[in-house]
């Protein structure tokens, strides 16, 4: 089987397209999460995928799998709850950043704590794309969303630094390093213990358009320009993308 | 069998054990927690103390998804918490129990005292249309019987099923005979990881999220009515005790309350619903005898408009509220009423 139809066999092609807007950046995270999987060879029967509520959470719906769309916020109880019941599974959460990080927040702090033996892949647009475009909690500093017409007066959440003393496997990747993004998300798979993979994807139409970015394109390129590989770091910088070496 | 003298509390862990119980999740509240101290000790059942009961309830769901049968327990403020996820678990078609201790309030309220301020929230606590059975037993005996019957009825159902309880009986010791011969349903659908199936709170058909069909919303919404009725007529359970003496009036109570009731079984024909919802019709039949209803319930009439709404018929209501159940002052209450009647 040629790598093309390999990763293939996880998706539902018929349901395509998706409901997302042309240059998003969705497709890309949910493509080369699939191709991790094909590289793992991971069983249909036998993994999960969990997701919660937004453009990111209809990915869901996607996967050729077994697959369970929750309320806002609530896919890592959901899916720590998949996982108690039944160890052999294969359980992974893909969400955005407003639903993991906003109104989930808490069930990611406890999730680390308990280092369920899950792997959460969050789509990180930095804004709640689907309700039109208000600030997420990984906002830049200063940046105009429509909630924050003055600027975000606050400073973004840095995820990794949950980690810290609990032994999780944390990574931030980007849309455009494909090949750093698939190896992220393949070795998160494989951890034996909470893996949570940070993907810094574009929301074109209710941010990066906002922000002065002609296409999605040219956000892609930001993040090529941008993000500068940092692996097995004892801690990232905000211009890297990386795996924090605690992840053991 | 030997008899044995349990709390109310423990006669739940009991009989969810019978049941099939194999996950809980919760958080401890006053005064439901008994029931996490109970299982914590069974080695056979997985126990999650979870960080809110946001997170308990969402992790039965999934649970229960993958094919085990879940359980929660708590009070009024955590019953809030979770409402959202109760309407999740009916549009997924989730099979698990919610045990709602009840205690007084609104808010924080008087977490020691008994109440049964919960009973409208228990059908539309969660937003949109949705139709939960609902049971509400007034002993430990009952206690037991009736959460192997909510596990059952979950299972029939393919929903979650509300197990009412309040502050006094979940407290309360009693003997009961804890039989294990009840007919225990079992899980008819796959759990997960078995196929390419979408569990979404999206309105769907099948796998499929149908966000703007709205002739398929409608046959949604009919399919999670009709299959709520037809399994809760298979319980219907009520306890009705005609009067030894003719009397004119029939006085409706449950859960706690109901226990103090029976001390005018000489004076009125007592009726006390067990299934809550969906309200057993035969309430309608029983009440057609009476010229008199008088409801009573610890809140400020929750139940009785649900009584008024299915007999079309004027209605006495007695609320008791603040957690004290005392005959002395219910007497004084209903005599007062019974005054006031005869005055008009
Ligand atoms: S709103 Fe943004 S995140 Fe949502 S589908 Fe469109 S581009 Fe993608």
């Amino acid at each position: 089987m040629d790598k093309e139809s390999g990763f293939k066999r996880y998706l539902k092609l018929d349901l395509l397209p998706t409901p997302w807007c042309p240059g998003c950046g969705n497709g890309i995270v949910l493509k080369t999460i699939c191709q991790a999987f094909d590289e793992l060879d991971l069983p249909k029967d036998g993994t999960v995928v969990i997701s919660g509520i937004g453009c990111a959470g209809r990915s869901a719906g996607f996967f050729n799998l077994d697959s369970v769309h929750t309320a806002h916020g609530r896919a890592i109880p959901v899916a720590e709850g998949i996982k108690y019941a039944n160890d052999a599974l294969h359980v992974v959460v893909v969400s955005g950043d407003g639903d993991l990080l906003g109104i989930g927040a808490n069930h990611l702090l406890h999730a680390i704590r308990r280092k369920t033996n899950i792997t959460v892949v969050c789509y990180a647009n930095e804004i709640y794309a689907m309700t039109g475009g208000q600030a997420s909690p990984i906002t830049p500093h200063n940046t105009k969303t429509l909630t924050t017409p003055d600027g975000n007066p606050d400073y973004p959440t840095d995820v990794q630094f949950l980690f810290k003393h609990h032994n999780g496997y944390f990574a931030r990747t980007s849309a455009y390093h494909l090949n750093h993004m698939k190896k992220c998300i393949t070795e998160s798979l494989e951890f034996n213990g909470f893996s949570f993979v940070e993907v810094r994807t574009m929301c074109i139409v209710n941010y990066g358009r906002r922000l002065g970015y002609k296409n999605s394109n040219e956000m892609l390129m930001h993040y090529k320009e941008l993000y500068k590989i940092n692996d097995y770091a004892e801690e990232l910088a905000q211009d890297e993308i990386g795996i924090i070496k605690s992840s053991s | 069998m030997k008899k044995q003298l349990v709390q109310g509390n423990q006669a739940i862990v009991m009989a969810a054990e019978v049941a099939g119980l194999k996950f809980y999740a919760g958080y401890p509240i006053t005064p439901a927690s008994e029931i996490i101290h109970e299982l914590v000790n069974k080695k056979h059942i997985k126990v999650l103390q979870m960080e809110d009961e946001i997170a308990s309830v969402s992790a039965c769901i999934g649970a229960s998804l993958a094919g085990l049968k879940a359980m929660t327990a708590t009070s009024g403020p955590g019953f809030s918490l979770m409402q959202e996820s109760i309407g999740l678990a009916h549009m997924m078609e989730i099979p698990l129990v919610i045990v709602n201790v009840q205690r007084v309030g609104p808010s924080t309220g008087m977490p020691t005292l008994p109440a049964q301020g919960d009973v409208i929230q228990c059908i539309h606590g969660s937003h949109g249309d949705y139709f939960p059975i609902v049971f509400y037993p007034n002993s430990v005996s009952e206690l037991y019987a009736y959460t192997v019957m909510a596990f059952n009825a979950a299972e029939e159902s393919m929903s979650p099923v509300i197990l009412l309880s309040d502050g006094y009986i979940s407290h309360l010791y009693e003997t009961i005979m804890p039989h294990r011969d009840f007919d225990i349903k079992n899980r008819s659908r796959p759990p997960l990881g078995k196929g390419d199936r979408h569990f979404t709170g999206l309105s769907h058909e099948g796998s499929v999220p149908r966000t703007s069909d709205v002739d398929n919303y409608r046959r949604l919404i009919t399919h999670l009515y009709e299959k709520q009725q037809l399994v809760a007529q298979r319980y219907n359970c009520y306890e009705y005790l005609e009067c030894g003496k003719d009397t004119d009036t029939l006085l409706i109570s449950y859960g706690a309350l109901s226990r103090v009731a029976y001390y005018f079984k000489n004076d009125f024909a007592l009726y006390r619903p067990i299934q809550m919802f969906p309200v057993v019709e035969e309430i309608k039949i029983i009440a057609s005898r009476y010229k008199r209803i008088l409801v009573m319930e610890m809140n400020t009439g929750q139940y009785v408009r649900e009584i008024e709404c299915i007999l079309h018929r004027e209605i006495e209501f007695i609320p008791i509220l603040g957690g004290r159940i005392d005959l002395h002052e219910i007497k004084q209450k209903i005599r007062q009423k019974t005054i006031e009647r005869n005055e008009e």
